[in-house]
C-alpha cells in the first residue's frame, strides 16, 4: 500500500483526498455477492417496469468504493475506532462512472495525536452527488 | 424516443442466455410482505458466518478492490494466511455491512421487494480477521415516516462467536414501500 499519501498529523483541515474512480458494470452489479433477488440491480426490462432508466448498483457498493480510498489514507486506523458514515442520496445508474472524494473537515487533538473528520462522497461525471457522509479516525493516537 | 430496454441492453447475450435470464427473472415474482410490515419495533434477528478466504475475494473482486490485505486467497496457492498490518489477511472494512441484509432482512421469508438501503452510521472496531466465524446481531429500534416515505431503523452488533470481540457497531435505515 503507498504510504506516501496517508494523512499525518501535519495534515491541515481543507486537505483533498484523491479518490477512486469505477464503472458500475453491469456484470458486477450482478455478481451473486448482491443477491440477485432483486432484479433492479441487474434487469434492464425489470427495472424500466419499475419506472428506472437503468439498473441500479446497491448503496453498498458505493460505500465500499469510499472505503477504499479511506483506507488509502487512513491506513490500518480505518479497523480500529473509525466511524464511517454514508446517504444513498441518489441512485447509480449502470455504465455511470463513479468518482470518490474526501476533505478534511475537522482535526480535533486526541491522545498524542488527533482525530480527522473528513468529508467523503461519491458523484458521477455530471457531478451529480449519489452518496454522501463522513470518517472519522485516528492519527498517531 | 428512448428505446424500450432489453435483456441485452447493456450485455451481450444469445437468445438463450435471454431466454434463461427471462425465466430467471420471473422465478423470482412471490409473494411478500412490505419491510414496513415484515418488521415490529424490538424485533432481534441473529444469525453466525464463517468469514472464508473466498467470500472475501468474492467481494473484493465485486468492488474491485485489490489491497493484497484481503488475500487470504490467491491463484495457485489458493488458502493462504496472507498479510496486513494485523497480521493476516482481514476482512475489508465495510464487507460485514453488506451482510447485514441478510440478518435484519429475516431470510426465510420472501424477499421484501421494493425495500432500499438508505444509510448506515458504522463503527469499525477491530479488524476482522479472515477465517473467523462472526454473529451479526440485528435490533428492530425506530419505524417512521419522513417526507411520505417509511424507513425502518436496526442497530447492529458484529462480534467474535469464539471470544466475544466486538468488531462492528452500526445504525442503518431501510426504506419500505
Amino acid at each position: 500500500m503507498p504510504q506516501d499519501i496517508r494523512i499525518t498529523r501535519d495534515t491541515p483541515i481543507g486537505f483533498e483526498l484523491t479518490g477512486v474512480k469505477k464503472k458500475a458494470a453491469i456484470q458486477l452489479m450482478g455478481s451473486r455477492l448482491w443477491g440477485r433477488f432483486n432484479p433492479n440491480h441487474w434487469d434492464p426490462v425489470y427495472a424500466a417496469e419499475t419506472g428506472l432508466d437503468a439498473p441500479i448498483q446497491t448503496g453498498e457498493m458505493s460505500s465500499a468504493y469510499l472505503a477504499e480510498m479511506c483506507v488509502n489514507y487512513f491506513g490500518p486506523s480505518v479497523f480500529t475506532g473509525a466511524r464511517m458514515q454514508c446517504k444513498y442520496v441518489a441512485s447509480t445508474y449502470a455504465n455511470e462512472v463513479i468518482t470518490t472524494y474526501g476533505v478534511v473537515r475537522e482535526k480535533t487533538p486526541k491522545g498524542d495525536g488527533f482525530r480527522f473528520r473528513v468529508e467523503i462522497w461519491a458523484q458521477n461525471e455530471a457531478e451529480e452527488k449519489k452518496t454522501t457522509g463522513f470518517i472519522e479516525a485516528d492519527v498517531d493516537v | 424516443m428512448t428505446p424500450t430496454p432489453k435483456t441485452d441492453s447493456l450485455r451481450p447475450m444469445t437468445q438463450v442466455q435471454i431466454d434463461q435470464e427471462r425465466a430467471f427473472v420471473k422465478s423470482l415474482e412471490e409473494e411478500c410482505e412490505t419491510y414496513w410490515d415484515m418488521v415490529s419495533i424490538g424485533d432481534v434477528l441473529s444469525r453466525d458466518l464463517e468469514v472464508t478466504p473466498e467470500l472475501v475475494i468474492l467481494y473484493a473482486d465485486a468492488v474491485e478492490d485489490y489491497n493484497p490485505w484481503y488475500e487470504g486467497w490467491r491463484m495457485n496457492e489458493w488458502r493462504i494466511t496472507g498479510a496486513s498490518p494485523f497480521g493476516g489477511a482481514i476482512v475489508p472494512p465495510l464487507m460485514i455491512s453488506h451482510f447485514v441484509l441478510s440478518v435484519q432482512f429475516d431470510h426465510t421469508k420472501p424477499f421484501a421487494i421494493g425495500s432500499i438501503h438508505t444509510y448506515h452510521d458504522t463503527e469499525i472496531l477491530a479488524p476482522i480477521p479472515i477465517g473467523a466465524t462472526i454473529r451479526i446481531t440485528t435490533t428492530a429500534t425506530d419505524k417512521f415516516i419522513k417526507r411520505d416515505r417509511r424507513y425502518v431503523r436496526h442497530e447492529v452488533s458484529v462480534s467474535d462467536v469464539r471470544d466475544d470481540t466486538l468488531y462492528m457497531r452500526e445504525v442503518r435505515d431501510i426504506l419500505s414501500l
